[in-house]
């Protein structure tokens, strides 16, 4: 199909589209009138986050922040996303290991990850290796969960023709049931991400452990607000950049699976 | 090689079969005998920073006899109780509004979808420096962390309603609350149903949140208390606590689901 092919907006999608962006518009003007008028001077407006922005990034402390917490983020992920399938494959393929495993699974997953902090605190110190641990945790949970469900609903026409045709277990294993269990395991690293963004900030307040999270609270605490939100807004783009990515990623590895939408 | 995988595989199929009443209970036993026995043997390897299991235990029951633990949970009940009604009552409305108004939806769904996305744990600070601490912010906050669940969940379903079912509705007349309770209704529970479960989960997660940022006199101020005055067992025991509340609700969530949808759990293998 060519280009001029393709159906012109008419007025009505155009309309659609400008919507938005005229609410958003709609949306600043109303913070910055609003704050101006009812609130103290020390509460952040965008013109005030705007013209904060050039002071914080250039400030050597903002861009070690942003290392610390988005590096330990990604290192978090990737450790407890592979540790999560794996240990998932096998809790939902071997039937014992999963009811062993299971209670222990569920019950963290269930259990406000936050709510540990402070054992952990105890345990493994006011450092980042805490913070570590738990975003670690953020994502093995789900992805273990969502894998397991997927590895024991891998069709049975698939293993049988795996038998059929003389599959070793190892064949099973990683040629049929981990690629059909992939969008799983897809689904639980979107849930894990989302979980590990807020466990970090939160880790790094409790813990007062440097990023982003703990440099944004110092500085609302301050009465710095503008700084404080340039932090949450660099924190936003991350975490919209890096779920939008996953989101991609997960589509093309499988396209017909709508990863549910999960948070915390 | 193969033979011999395929002779192990048969083995332990005919032993499962033998023993599946008794091996499913008895994995969840003894995995929880695994745990507390760990948790008592390692208890005292950590010098003043861990205690072993009854040590725990013996806490637990004394903060449960002096009443700090059930003033607490009183107090927490409360912002919890109060940020899941928000979220039912404003999740279903806002999702509806967003799959039947279609200006609202091209306004705001953008907007909606960016602050789902945000780690709102991140403007926690930010809030208490402008409303304030007490319920009200506290609420806001567990409300703002909670509520999306639901609404994607009303919106979703609602928008998925096939067309045809809503055709054949009102060509055999059904009138518009008939609409409602027979097509609109049992359609989106499901999904709706979905959204909430999480939601029951995730207002505790946003009750803990907003209560982390305060120093309050809910369960987070005994956990804190714990930590402050290096009391691992306090720490310990109200962690035990917390745990089981988010089993339960977890627990409750899942009998409801299964109470209005039985007909997810049919098919589940």
């Amino acid at each position: 199909m060519t280009a001029s092919a393709l159906p012109r907006p008419d007025r009505g999608e155009r309309s659609r589209r400008l919507l938005p962006v005229l609410t958003g518009f709609l949306l600043l003007l109303l913070w910055e009138l609003g704050v101006k008028a009812k609130l103290p001077a020390y509460v952040a407006t965008p013109t005030t986050i705007l013209s904060a922005i050039p002071s914080v990034i250039t400030t050597g402390g903002f861009w070690s922040d942003v290392e610390s917490t988005c590096g330990a983020i990604v290192e978090g992920v990737a450790i407890g996303s592979v540790a999560g399938a794996a240990v998932g494959l096998v809790m939902g393929r071997v039937r014992e290991v999963g009811w062993f495993l299971t209670p222990y699974i569920r019950g963290l997953y269930a259990l406000p990850l936050i709510a540990l902090v402070p054992v952990l605190v105890l345990l493994v110190g006011y450092n980042d290796t805490t913070r570590l641990v738990v975003v670690i945790l953020s994502a093995f949970l789900p992805v273990a969960v969502t894998t397991s469900d997927g590895a024991r609903a891998v069709r049975k026409e698939y293993l049988d023709v795996g038998r059929a045709f003389g599959a070793r277990s190892h064949q099973v294993w990683f040629g049929i049931a981990l690629p059909s269990s992939l969008p799983h395991i897809m689904a639980g690293i979107d849930i894990g991400l989302g979980r590990a963004f807020t466990s970090a900030v939160a880790v790094e307040v409790l813990a007062s452990v440097n990023g982003l999270g703990y440099t944004l609270y110092a500085d609302s605490q301050s009465l710095h607000d503008s700084a404080s939100f340039v932090n949450v807004v660099a924190l936003a783009i991350f975490a919209v950049g890096v779920r939008f990515g996953v989101r991609v990623l997960s589509r093309s590895f499988a396209p017909w699976y709508q990863p549910k939408e999960v948070v915390a | 090689m193969a033979t011999a995988d395929h002779a192990i595989a048969r083995r332990l199929a005919s032993f499962r079969e033998r023993r599946a009443r008794w091996i499913q209970p008895a994995c969840h036993l003894l995995s929880l005998a695994l745990l507390v026995g760990t948790w008592q043997a390692i208890g005292n390897d950590f010098g003043i920073l861990f205690v072993p299991f009854t040590k725990t235990m013996e806490t637990l029951v004394a903060l449960m006899e002096n009443g700090s633990i059930p003033a607490a949970l009183l107090v927490s009940g409360k912002i919890y109780v109060l940020t899941l009604v928000i979220d039912v009552v404003l999740g279903i409305a806002v999702g509806l509004m967003l799959a039947r108004i279609r200006w609202f939806a091209a306004a705001w769904e953008p907007y909606v979808y960016l602050l789902y996305t945000t780690p709102t744990v991140a403007l926690v600070p930010l809030a208490f420096t402008i409303f304030g601490f007490g319920t009200g912010p506290q609420t806001l906050i567990a409300v703002i962390i909670s509520v999306f669940p639901v609404v994607f969940g009303v919106m979703e379903g609602t928008r998925s309603i096939p067309r045809q079912y809503l055709d054949v509705a009102t060509s055999y007349g059904s009138s518009e609350s008939q609409l409602w309770r027979d097509v609109v209704m049992p359609y989106v529970t499901p999904f709706v149903m979905t959204g909430v479960r999480q939601t029951i989960a995730l207002a505790l997660v946003g009750t803990l949140v907003a209560e982390f940022f305060l120093n309050t006199v809910g369960i987070v101020g005994l956990l804190a208390e714990g930590a402050t005055e290096m009391n691992p067992s306090q720490v310990l025991a109200v962690t035990v606590v917390v745990s089981l509340i988010a089993i339960v609700l977890v627990g409750v969530g899942e009998l409801i689901e299964r109470a209005l949808v039985p007909w997810r759990y049919e098919t589940v293998g």
